[in-house]
């Protein structure tokens, strides 16, 4: 909210500077986010003078002025026909922006060179006046000389508090508001404004009525009228103030009803009496499908919680929120329906929120209003409208009001007070904190209040409200510094977060940048992915409002997200690529239940396997560079049983078939390893090969053990002997090596493969591969002949088994 | 005995034999100056047909009397030579290197991939540590939460304008993004009884998107709830944090703010660690930078999860982690987090 300075001195004198009320309003919880000159964009406007004119060489209607400036003399262009020789006027130098946004520039307008403009009150925002230049008067030069700004000479100063008001200070949303907390600050005290109103009979009632139909959305009603009116544009003062805080002047009228707005906090609305069926109110619920057009000139279809200000046959104003095209102020209307009233803050936002339209009313209604501050405004708003738009007040004031809101007294304790903040202030010096707000107080005992809250105060319910505004009276800064006293014991991290951390370590340590990117995914990438409509990750969580379609859906998968970072990478020329990202994944149960959600590890490498360098080649990496990786990862993390099977195809659809495996530990399958699916990569638009694999940490996080036995390094020689298998290519190498470790001869240390061998002299359906045997004792070193034996017997098993010669 | 030309006739004993052999080998050696010339030497003297090596094995020969003393110093020649040896070794060693031109160490070593941890999970990590070293535990929850959690059991009700202070994503009326890691604080109060103290690190989500603002970003928040626990115990810890985040000239100030779920309620500033307080455009020429939401957890909170309000009070605390990592890296734009440029993402 803005807060003009030049305003508010009409409530309170500001007697500290304005940083300084800046820090202490935002001390007191009202935080003013900015502080700025207004005027700031007159910086470069300035009194001159015409000192010479001539006809424009191109344009009859334009005119050469040469214009004095006190250090020189500036040529200007002007169209306006109030100018004069020896008139004094507001130049405004290249640069300047005018509230309209235009910027002005030295230019050459029709062939003749002008270096400013000489602007009128209405370019200016300083009046409504456009017809000519504004014209200084000659006076002004007594104490200043020509050059200087015009703001000096027109001693225009103000500053304007840019006021960051949370929900629950309603209270503050006005400048009688801000008034009552500087006052506070200041220990000062409030101007109200007076109001002078001619009072007589309640002629009033013989006009017009109000009957209130649902009294739980509208405690209290009150409206004037005024009589033969004259609706135009407001006078100077007034169009200033609004236009100070940001508010486009209307019509006095309007105008009015703003002003008293910005000043009480109470929203206001004028009628069109005479377009009033019935010349009464009707306060109810809209009939539901009822068709409405606001004063924005929309036609809104009504529900049937939605509170109406309604004639004798027709809604006229959505309440609190805006009023109608039907009853509008119109420069003919004469007769005036002043309405001030409270409304349900619910009923308000609901109707708001349905069909987006935030208003300064609804604003103020939703956060709730003064129920006792409704008819001081209706009085203020009447005696401004006598004042300027002129006609007769009706005499009396119709105020319904069904429920009055009593004000129950809250139990304030300044010993548990004192308890929650850890303070020690002395109860009388609370009691006397709480009244210089205008809370009333009364005693109970020597510890215990019983404390009213003023009526503006609609947010204090509690004894902790109390509590704050103990605190904030306070001071935030003079409540001591202490540390809880809690026991530790409760303090253990769990297992997840030790494992979490482990992995995140691991994958930096073996090469690949953490990545992070959005949970949120566009629903196309399902499809990029290839998966089947069957498939568990189709069902993904659908956001109702995301930012983008971008952002439709929750991910299913991490691997969408990593894809996309591959392809920006590449974008920008970075083409080898080790990445990876820990995150949620969220498969859906329904819109209406919580999804499961999966915390995910994906790793993916693209591009070269070392980085490129003189002594390195650049060789791209492939399947087993990643599956390493994956290996290297489990073993760090102390999980063994570990094995790759060749990949069902409709698991992993955005694998390419053959090159895909699953990736299990003991007995689950923890995840998949692959390359990626050619379709899928040019969905990303990515051109080069990429391996990615994906792990459902939470799986690894349970087999993580908690300990783990050392084994004991052995004392004695190891033996190794080799042997080379030519086979069908069809066997894979793990079955070898799982036959060999199934025998379990306790000699047989290790089994490595070292070589694999295809082409060549070899028919094109068979490999060989070499295996190196490590064979070893504990109890003694072996003798060769023993070891060649037991070699020769587990190689024959070997042939046997998988049908293969010896090379 | 085959013997060397260079024993003469005078040398007649096995003990001048082997005596003239010492000799002439250190004379051999010192005159030696290549690598190669050491490993003949070697190989004559020293190798398995060696002169010492053979008279070493002849001398099983000799009278059984001269036999002890032979072997002992034949013994003591083989170790005389070979230190010999390996001191010309190194001697050549050590003259050569003077000379060699060696390898261009400045050619670039055998480059890895050096990976990195995002710098968000880096701040996040040294947030935790801090709180975990005063003994806060980690809780954590679901991202895709109820309503309830998220609002309703935070004193947040529907149609309330606090609402307005999140841009909440909804998945159906009974379900968002979680707008706050505060209801893992909920889910946590509902299955342990107080004292604790923990932190709820994580992912949150609102509609928003511009320079400062990402439609998800990460939070750290905080509880502690006991007995008599109160708002100054609030600016300790909060204190210890921001010194230990920051450091410990780091001023804080403490100011009224509001939240639903907390009264009092405070919004914490630290002196702009950019300017320290002169005012820049971080801080937007006020000299502090908002870090830190807090304040004491509001009655209405603990009597949705069913605490006693008359013995148990506690506070509640919450940060957004890009903020701190913008201040703590000298990021402008929060986008860049999560546009994972390997570029950015390698500095860290
Ligand atoms: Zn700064």
């Amino acid at each position: 909210m803005k807060i003009s300075l030049n305003w508010l001195k009409s409530y309170v004198p500001i007697q500290i500077g304005v940083n300084d009320l800046a820090e202490a309003l935002t001390m007191t919880g009202l935080e003013v986010e900015a502080v700025y000159d207004r005027y700031d964009y007159l910086k470069t406007v300035v009194v001159g003078r015409v000192v010479s004119i001539s006809a424009h060489p191109n344009s009859a209607k334009l005119q050469c002025c040469m214009v004095d400036i006190g250090k020189s003399l500036v040529p200007v262009v002007c169209g306006a026909n109030n100018v004069y020789v020896n008139c004094l006027s507001a130049l405004a130098l290249p640069g300047t922006q005018l509230p309209d946004g235009a910027v002005i520039e030295a230019s050459t307008i029709r062939g003749a060179v002008s270096e400013g403009m000489l602007c009128s009150e209405a370019e200016l925002g300083l009046g409504s006046d456009r017809s000519g230049i504004m014209i200084l008067p000659k006076d002004i030069l007594a104490s200043l000389a020509t050059g200087q700004p015009l703001t000096s000479a027109l001693n225009l100063s103000d500053t304007v508090l840019e006021i960051g008001l949370t929900p629950n200070r309603s209270d503050c949303l006005s400048f009688i508001g801000i008034a009552r907390e500087v006052a506070a600050i200041q220990n000062t005290s409030l101007s109200y404004p007076e109001i002078k109103l001619p009072e007589g009979k309640n002629a009033i009632r013989q006009m017009t009525s109000v009957t209130i139909l649902a009294p739980d959305h509208c405690p209290r009603y009150a409206a004037r009228i005024l009589a033969g009116a004259t609706v135009g544009p407001s006078p100077h003062w007034l169009r200033d103030r609004l236009i100070s805080v940001g508010i486009r002047p209307i019509n006095n009228v309007v105008d009015i009803t703003n002003f008293v707005m910005m000043e009480t906090g109470q929203p206001l609305h004028a009628f069109d009496f005479d377009r009033l069926a019935g010349h009464r109110i009707v306060v109810r619920t809209a009939v539901s499908g009822e068709s409405f057009t606001t004063l924005d000139h929309k036609s809104r279809t009504l529900t049937a919680d939605m509170l109406m200000i309604c004639d004798g046959e027709k809604p006229v104003a959505i309440a609190g929120v805006m009023g109608g095209f039907n009853s509008e102020i119109e420069p003919a209307t004469q007769s005036i329906l002043i309405e001030s009233a409270c409304f349900d803050p619910t009923s308000i936002r609901k109707t708001s929120k349905y069909f987006g339209l935030n208003t300064d009313a609804s604003h103020r209604f939703e956060r709730g209003v003064d129920p006792e501050g409704i008819v001081f405004a209706l009085d203020r708003a009447a005696a401004l409208m006598v004042d300027i738009c002129g006609g007769v007040l009706i005499e009396g004031v119709i105020d319904e009001r069904p429920v009055v809101q009593e004000l129950k007294p809250i139990v304030f304790s300044a010993e548990a007070t004192n308890r929650l903040l850890g303070t020690q202030i002395d109860s009388a010096v609370m009691d006397s904190m709480l009244q210089s707000i205008g809370f009333t107080v009364e005693p109970l005992n020597q510890d215990q209040r019983n404390v009213v809250p003023p009526s503006f105060r609609v947010d204090v319910s509690r004894p902790v409200d109390l509590v704050e505004e103990i605190a904030r009276l306070c001071g935030y800064d003079r409540i001591p510094t202490t540390f809880p006293v809690i026991s530790e014991g409760s303090a253990q991290s769990f297992l997840s977060q030790n494992s979490r951390e482990q992995i995140l370590q691991l994958m930096a340590g073996l090469g690949f940048s953490e990545t992070i990117t959005y949970s949120f995914v566009h629903p196309q990438s399902c499809k990029h992915l290839r998966l089947e409509p069957g498939d568990p990750r189709m069902r993904a969580l659908r956001v109702l409002n995301p930012l983008s379609e971008d952002h439709g859906i929750m991910r299913t998968s991490l691997i969408p997200g990593i894809l996309e970072t591959v392809s920006r990478n590449i974008s920008r020329q970075s083409k080898n690529l080790k990445l990876f990202e820990i995150g949620n994944i969220f498969v859906s149960n329904g819109q209406d239940v919580l999804p499961d959600e999966i915390e995910m590890l994906s790793g993916l490498w693209t591009g070269a396997r070392h980085e490129v360098s003189w002594h390195t080649p650049d060789v791209a990496c492939d399947f087993y560079d990643l599956k390493g990786v994956v290996e290297a990862l489990l073993a760090a993390l102390h999980i063994h049983d570990t094995r790759f099977f060749r990949n069902a195809v409709q698991l992993c659809p955005y694998l390419k078939p053959g090159i895909a495996a699953d990736i299990q530990c003991g007995p689950q399958v923890v995840g998949h390893i692959g390359q990626v699916h050619s379709e899928t990569l040019s969905s990303f638009n990515i051109k080069q090969q990429a391996y990615i694999f994906e792990i459902d940490i939470r799986k690894l996080f349970a087999m993580v053990p908690d300990v783990h036995q050392t084994l004991i390094i052995p004392r004695f020689p190891a033996v190794a002997r080799d042997v080379t298998l030519i086979l069908s290519k069809t066997i894979e190498s793990s079955r070898i090596m799982e036959m060999v470790q199934e025998m379990h001869d306790p000699l047989m240390e290790r089994i490595m493969l070292f070589d694999v061998f295809e082409g060549g002299h070899l028919p094109s359906d068979k490999k060989s591969l070499s295996f190196r045997l490590t064979y070893r004792s504990a109890a003694e070193t072996l003798e060769d002949e023993a070891v060649n034996e037991l070699h020769k017997s587990i190689s024959d098993k070997l042939i046997q088994k998988f049908d293969a010669e010896l090379p | 005995m085959i013997l060397p030309a260079f024993l003469t006739a005078e040398h007649t004993t096995v003990e001048q034999q082997i005596e003239q052999i010492l000799k002439q080998a250190l004379s051999e050696l010192q005159s030696a100056s290549q690598t190669s010339q050491i490993q003949a030497f070697s190989v004559q003297y020293l190798g398995r047909k060696g002169l010492v090596t053979q008279y070493l094995r002849n001398i099983s020969q000799l009278p059984a009397e001269q036999r002890p003393m032979a072997g002992k110093r034949a013994n003591e020649i083989k170790y005389i030579l070979e230190e010999a040896l390996q001191k010309a070794l190194q001697e050549i060693e050590t003259r050569q290197a003077a000379e060699d031109v060696g390898i261009d160490v400045s050619l670039p070593g055998r480059a890895i991939f050096r990976g990195s941890s995002h710098p968000i999970t880096r701040i996040t990590r040294q947030i935790s540590e801090i709180f975990t070293r005063m003994g806060f535990a980690v809780a954590e929850g679901p991202e895709v939460e109820l309503d309830h959690y998220n609002f309703e059991a935070l004193n947040i009700p529907k149609n309330h304008p606090a609402r307005d202070m999140q841009d909440t994503f909804y998945v159906s009326e009974a379900i968002v993004l979680r707008t706050h890691t505060s209801p893992i604080q909920v889910r946590y109060m509902e299955k342990h009884a107080p004292p604790f103290k923990i932190i709820a690190p994580g992912k949150v989500y609102r509609c928003d998107s511009d320079i400062t603002h990402t439609p998800m970003f990460h939070q750290v928040e905080g509880l502690v709830v006991g007995e008599s626990i109160s708002f100054g115990d609030l600016k300790g810890i909060l204190t210890a944090f921001v010194h230990q985040m920051f450091d410990d000239q780091t001023s804080l100030r403490f100011r009224p703010s509001f939240f639903p779920f907390t009264e009092p309620s405070a919004e914490v500033d630290i002196l702009c660690v950019m300017c320290r307080g002169k005012g820049c455009r971080v801080c937007k020429q006020t000299g502090w930078l908002e870090v830190l939401g807090s304040g004491m957890v509001h009655p209405a909170v603990f009597e949705n999860v069913g605490y006693d309000t008359s013995r148990y009070s506690g506070f509640a605390f919450g940060m957004g982690v890009e903020r701190i990592a913008m201040l703590k890296f000298g990021i402008d734009d929060i986008r860049k987090y999560y546009e994972n440029d390997i570029r950015f993402l390698k500095q860290f």
